[in-house]
């Protein structure tokens, strides 16, 4: 297994790794904070827009 | 072993005890970032399910 190392170049392959890596968790993470499950900074998005909806219809007598 | 001529492929330049020296390195990171995402991927099941 180890003679990978001798077939790719571990510079470029730990820089390739690593930029992969990063941008992969990067989207993942951004794709959880778009969900509503998964926002785990503000939670739920359909409480605020059931209230954004609703607040039009709010009008005082 | 460090004879160049043992090298297999272009474009590297690594002695095949070079080679093991940084698999041994590689894979011990590698494990390590592994049992990382697994402990995370555990934590956030417990938090919510997904499936």
């Amino acid at each position: 297994m180890w003679r990978i190392w001798l077939i790719f170049d571990p510079r470029r392959a730990l820089v390739a790794l690593f930029i992969f890596l990063f941008v992969l968790a990067l989207l993942i993470h951004f794709i959880l904070l778009s969900t509503n499950k998964f926002n785990w900074l503000d939670g739920p998005r359909t409480t605020s827009v059931a209230a954004g909806t609703a607040a039009p219809g709010v009008k005082g007598p | 072993m460090s004879d160049p001529n043992d090298r297999m492929g272009p474009g590297t330049y690594l002695t095949p005890e070079e080679a093991k020296e940084f698999h041994k390195l590689f894979m011990i990171s590698f494990l390590i970032f592994t049992t990382v995402a697994i402990i995370a991927h555990v934590l956030v099941w417990n938090w919510r399910p997904w499936l």
